[in-house]
């Protein structure tokens, strides 16, 4: 017995000792930044480049809105120096996770400070009233959320400001490249009217490019749909002729497959960006990769032309 | 949009059909499990389902070849643990259920992410059952009145006393394996099909409501059964009209139908 406690004890001291070990070898001067959802760990990455150190902290494929977190979540967010959240609405929980820190160097960015998150054209009636997190699949507002994570990251370390704004103004560039390339193509559709399978993500992006917006729940993965709105939307897909109902990521799709199922539709994947999935991950998916994807499914669901 | 139109949508007629059949499933077994003081069974149940697709999507195999199992084995360690370290159901099913999550916790930290969310994987919703889906219940539905119909003097005589049933030559082991087993199987399907919320209120709802006002054992399983099936059918014509969640409105249903019947319990009561 004696021996196995020591065993164990022993098997646990150097199994703590290797973790030790990787964490020295990321402290090599690189700004360490941890990131709660993936576009802003996608846009840190690109803003920091090779000085940066940045990590997610939501394992991939979970879904943020219902995260909750765990002690090495904590510690992650120890031992960095920027912590990136949205705001208080997308990571209720950041700011729980954020009063038990204590660390001195550590800075917090809201990346979404100063971009207003209502949205007039919501057809929710519980919502109507309330706000839509999901600002970055705006483009316009990605854009000022790159802001905001450069203006952080400058502060945080002066030395680099060249390198940071010249990554940041490419990521820019990008992103309002692809923003033009959104408002042009949305501009050919035969159709105006986004079906969507999955909780209320596109209120951003429709506004942005004047699409009519429909998700079969609220802001939150976990609310339940009502029965009325699959049948409104089931109503619209008939009414309107379209071929394509949009699921969401990561979730098996299964309200949207009733749907598609009920109107004879076909399902199509519309990335709310939130997360991405370990292979995705793995195969060096980007925000804008995705966006683009997203795009040709628009296309493809709403019939354009271009 | 009038009643009529809204019953021709495919997915009410299967959320109807499908959900009259689990909500006859569900408080069936519910009396047993309540009787027996094992109301969350179905909660602690769910909890290993957790670990259990976490292990499924780890092994990448279908999760349900790996939920199944490990959901009987546990039931049937709950049961175990009862009965040999001398605990009550509640505190058997606590330990059950949190090593399952414990399990699940540390497969997903260990396997650093997944390509699906698995909670999204667990939990359905009744508006979303599809074609064959409709079948499993009502092939769930079947097995478990056949077997209860099979045997009932044995599960009746157990309910409510173990013991006795023991000295009465009854092979209370097997009669126990088979019910564990039922219920895993039930607790794991349902929840895929309409959801951990509505599988759990289903389980014990219509079961306290018939204590309310059942008469002898069979009298109080007819009335789990129509209380499940009426609130079902109500709770989604409700939803219907003033626009709420099916599932939420189900569970309200069933919590008004038990008060009413409590209510009904008391005056009869003020009556004698």
């Amino acid at each position: 017995m004696i021996l196995f406690v020591a065993f164990f004890v022993f098997a646990l001291l150097s199994s703590c000792e290797t973790k030790n070990q990787t964490i020295e070898s990321s402290r090599n001067g690189k700004l360490k930044v941890v990131a709660t959802i993936f576009p802003l760990y996608d846009f840190a990455r690109q803003i920091g480049g090779e000085d940066a150190d940045v990590s997610l902290l939501i394992p991939p494929g979970t879904e943020p809105h219902s995260f909750d977190p765990r002690p090495e979540n904590i510690i992650a967010a120890n031992r960095a120096e920027i912590f990136l959240y949205t705001n208080n609405i997308m990571e209720p929980w950041a700011n729980s996770l954020l009063k038990s820190l204590r660390s001195p160097k550590l800075l917090l960015v809201e990346a979404g400070k100063g971009i207003p998150l209502a949205d007039e054209h919501s057809e929710h009636r519980f919502e109507r009233a309330s706000h839509d997190p999901h600002i970055w699949l705006d483009l316009e507002k990605a854009q000022k959320i790159a802001d905001n994570i450069l203006e952080n990251f400058i502060s945080k370390k002066p030395a680099k400001r060249e390198l940071y704004q010249s990554n940041a103004r490419k990521l820019k560039e990008t992103l309002a490249d692809l923003d033009r390339k959104f408002s042009a193509v949305l501009k050919t559709c035969k159709h105006n009217t986004v079906v969507h399978g999955g909780h209320f993500a596109f209120g951003h992006l429709a506004k942005r490019y004047n699409l009519r917006y429909v998700s079969a729940s609220g802001f939150s993965p976990d609310a339940e749909p009502s029965p009325q709105n699959l049948v409104k939307m089931s109503k619209i897909l008939k009414n309107e002729g379209l071929k394509h109902i949009f699921y969401e990521e990561l979730v098996t799709p299964r309200i949207a497959e009733v749907i598609a199922k009920e109107t004879g539709a076909s399902l199509i994947l519309l990335h709310g960006g939130h997360n991405i999935s370990k292979q995705e991950l793995d195969n060096g998916t980007t925000f804008i990769s995705l966006m683009e994807r997203n795009l040709e499914n628009i296309k493809v669901g709403l019939q354009c032309k271009q | 949009m009038d009643m009529l139109e809204f019953l021709s949508y495919g997915f009410i007629q299967r959320a109807i059909v499908a959900g009259s059949f689990i909500a006859v499933l569900c408080s069936v077994l519910g009396v047993l499990l309540v009787l027996r003081r094992l109301s969350l069974m179905g909660d602690g149940l769910a909890h290993v389902t957790f670990g259990s697709v976490a292990l499924g999507l780890a092994l990448k195999v279908y999760p349900l070849y790996v939920s199944i199992p490990l959901v009987m084995i546990s039931s049937v360690g709950i049961l175990k643990l009862i009965e040999r370290a001398g605990i009550y159901g509640d505190a058997a099913i606590g330990i059950v259920s949190s090593l399952g999550i414990a399990v699940g916790v540390v497969i997903a930290s260990a396997s650093g992410g997944f390509n699906v969310d698995i909670l999204s994987y667990l939990f359905g919703n009744i508006l979303s059952i599809g074609a064959a889906e409709v079948y499993i219940s009502m092939f769930l539905a079947a097995l478990v009145l056949l077997t209860i119909c099979f045997y009932f003097d044995e599960i009746f005589s157990m309910t409510f006393d173990e013991e006795f049933a023991k000295a009465s030559g009854i092979n209370v082991a097997r009669i126990n394996l088979i019910l564990a087993v039922l219920t895993s199987i039930t607790v794991v399907l349902t929840m895929r099909l309409v959801g951990i919320m509505l599988t759990s209120a289903l389980l014990i709802l219509p079961a306290v409501t018939a204590f309310q006002i059942g008469r002898g054992f069979k009298h109080t399983l007819f009335i789990a059964a129509a209380t499940g099936v009426v609130s079902v059918i109500t709770g989604i014509f409700v939803s219907f009209c003033i626009n709420l969640p099916a599932g939420a409105s189900i569970v309200l249903i069933n919590f008004v139908l038990f008060f009413v019947a409590f209510a009904l319990r008391r005056c009869s009561f003020f009556h004698e």
